[in-house]
């Protein structure tokens, strides 16, 4: 009865896994040639961290994870807070407001680029509304300064219910008494804020902000479907770098190192988690 | 004034205070809901305005939230197997891929959770470890290695491509797992006693027990199902087996989009999941929650 799942795993699961360590140290390519491919040693991995454009797309991402942290878990916060107090119909908006987590990033794709079309589309019309008509029109998508704050903004609508949920989970386990406590003493709204449910959020912040960091780590769809990591390589992300290399390229020896400094990437920032928590509890 | 304002006891303000405060805020909430889902609204509207064109220069007005005669030729275009792009085909291809992997997961990763929290299987422990460390591991970081692998064994463009590869999973074995070692010894005791075979034990005491975490495993399973991108756009290469994802995203790359049929596929895409969603709203809440605390 186990035997299914353990096949599964091994044939699809840990052999790409361990495959990928071999061939990461070869030049095989993804549609064999006559000639068999050859080993290269720590060549692929010389030649990734010596390449700029995987350098940028680090860094491309780490500037995602840094602008999406603070929209995304910021305004998951906030929804939650207002969900947690006193609201009729509180199922329904919350309902409501994970609408968006359930929407595939594909189809978030489709209508994102209409909202950002140039140089009629709503945000443009708003941006025009706002400055009176003062402000040129914005290629949201094709412009190198705007692109990836234009994919951090719907990638945090998309994603931000997935955190408003675990905040409102995080929210429920603050127990009651340390508010009224808090009240006792004189403390105001913002105080209480400050004071009681920050702190008492301590484990689900720290929790949402690794599983978004992997996440941002993972970053693909919807630069694959809107950017193509353009314009000028600025919203060009590992996985991208590592799909470009490895199935458009062919350079399977190349993508098969990327896809390792991926999971020591994600495993470190696993352990880092595993390590801050149990630090706490 | 200041009268009036001494008169009031603060108890009363108080009161008074909360009505203004919670009519305020249910206010803000509303609002604020509009805004986030309006995405959502101008999809479906567009979807049923068959001009193209008419669809980009009224995104950015008012008429964006309105149709004035509604059509569904979008919807028709798109649904019919034989059109540029087959969306009829790759919404059944991705229904059949999504049933499949969800039934076969279901059974195959429960069954496996039912050996390690109760059989009698040396090397139980570590099996369950390999898995655990196994969660780890990054799709992104297996696909091309497990492309070559599909591709030597002859797999590649099929529905076993997409379906088997998802099937079993460590996060699933483990969420099943963690439910079972719950279930107190003495019914799997008693049951044994009834001389029950193991498999038995499984099917007819502890499946029927184990809904909601089988309902958690189904909806987690089946969303990722749905939403997959990234592997069938490297497996999939003819209109076989390619499933709607893969099909709405190659509407992009064109100099000219066709934001008309774009918009009802999208519509399509989400419709199986909104129905789902709709009927089992609270599981999916506490489906994501449970996926949220496996760490």
């Amino acid at each position: 009865m186990l035997l299914p799942a353990v096949i599964l795993v091994t044939i699809f699961l840990l052999a790409p896994f361990l495959s990928s360590f071999r061939i990461a140290l070869t030049n095989e390519r993804l549609i064999p040639r006559p000639v068999p491919p050859r080993f290269v040693g720590l060549g692929n991995f010389q030649q990734i961290l010596t390449d700029h454009d995987f350098w940028r797309a680090l860094w491309n991402v780490a500037r995602f994870t840094i602008m999406v942290l603070p929209v995304q878990c910021g305004f998951a916060l906030a929804i939650a807070l207002l969900l947690n107090s006193k609201l009729p119909f509180r199922n329904f908006f919350r309902g409501l407001f994970f609408l968006p987590a359930i929407t595939s990033m594909v189809v978030v794709c489709v209508i994102w680029a209409t909202l950002f079309q140039y140089p009629t589309g709503p945000f443009n019309q708003i941006l025009g509304f706002l400055s009176f008509g003062m402000a040129e029109p914005i290629d949201w998508l094709g412009d190198p300064n705007w692109a990836m704050p234009s994919i951090v903004l719907l990638s945090a609508w998309q994603a931000y219910g997935f955190q408003m949920i675990v905040y409102l989970a995080g929210l429920q386990g603050i127990p009651e008494t340390l508010y009224e406590a808090a009240e006792l003493d004189g403390a105001n709204r913002w105080q209480r804020f400050w004071n009681v449910t920050m702190p008492g959020l301590r484990q689900t912040h720290i929790f949402v902000l690794i599983i978004t960091t992997i996440q941002a780590f993972k970053l693909f769809t919807q630069v694959n479907i809107l950017t193509q990591g353009g314009p000028r390589g600025t919203t060009d992300t590992v996985v991208h770098y590592m799909f470009t290399a490895g199935f458009v390229d062919q350079r399977l020896g190349l993508a098969s190192a990327v896809a390792i400094l991926l999971f020591f990437i994600v495993l470190v920032v696993s352990i880092v988690q595993r390590f801050v928590v149990k630090d706490r509890s | 004034m200041s009268a009036i304002s001494e008169t009031r006891t603060p108890a009363r303000t108080a009161a008074i205070g909360w009505d203004v405060g919670a009519i305020v805020k249910f206010v803000a909430v509303t609002v604020i809901a509009l805004v986030v889902i309006s995405p959502l609204f101008l999809l479906v509207v567009a979807s049923l305005k068959p001009d193209r064109f008419q669809i980009l220069a009224d995104m950015g007005s008012f008429r964006a939230f309105w149709v004035s005669n509604p059509s569904l030729d979008n919807y028709r275009n798109v649904a019919t197997f034989s059109g540029a792009l087959p969306f009829g085909r790759y919404l059944l291809n991705s229904l059949v891929i999504l049933f499949c992997t969800v039934l076969g997961g279901i059974f195959i990763n429960s069954m496996a959770a039912f050996v390690l929290a109760w059989g009698r299987l040396p090397g139980r422990a570590i099996i369950l470890t390999a898995f655990i460390a196994l969660y780890i591991v990054p799709q992104e970081s297996i696909v091309l290695p497990l492309l070559t692998i599909v591709n030597k064994a002859g797999l590649s463009d099929t529905f076993a491509a997409q379906i088997l590869p998802w099937m079993a999973s460590p996060l699933y074995i483990f969420l099943i797992y963690q439910f079972f070692i719950q279930i107190p010894r003495d019914v799997y005791d008693a049951a044994t006693v009834d001389g029950a075979s193991p498999f038995r034990i499984y099917w007819s005491v502890f499946l029927p027990i184990s809904g909601p975490v089988l309902a958690t495993v189904a909806i987690l399973l089946g969303i990722e199902t749905w939403n997959q991108y990234l592997w069938p756009l490297m497996v999939t290469n003819t209109d076989n087996a390619r499933p709607i994802s893969v099909g709405i995203a190659s509407f992009f790359g064109h100099d000219s989009v066709y934001w008309n049929s774009a918009m009802a596929a999208s519509v399509m895409m989400m419709a199986p999941v909104l129905i789902f969603y709709l009927a089992f709203q609270r599981w999916f809440v506490s489906s994501f929650i449970s996926s949220a605390v496996k760490g």
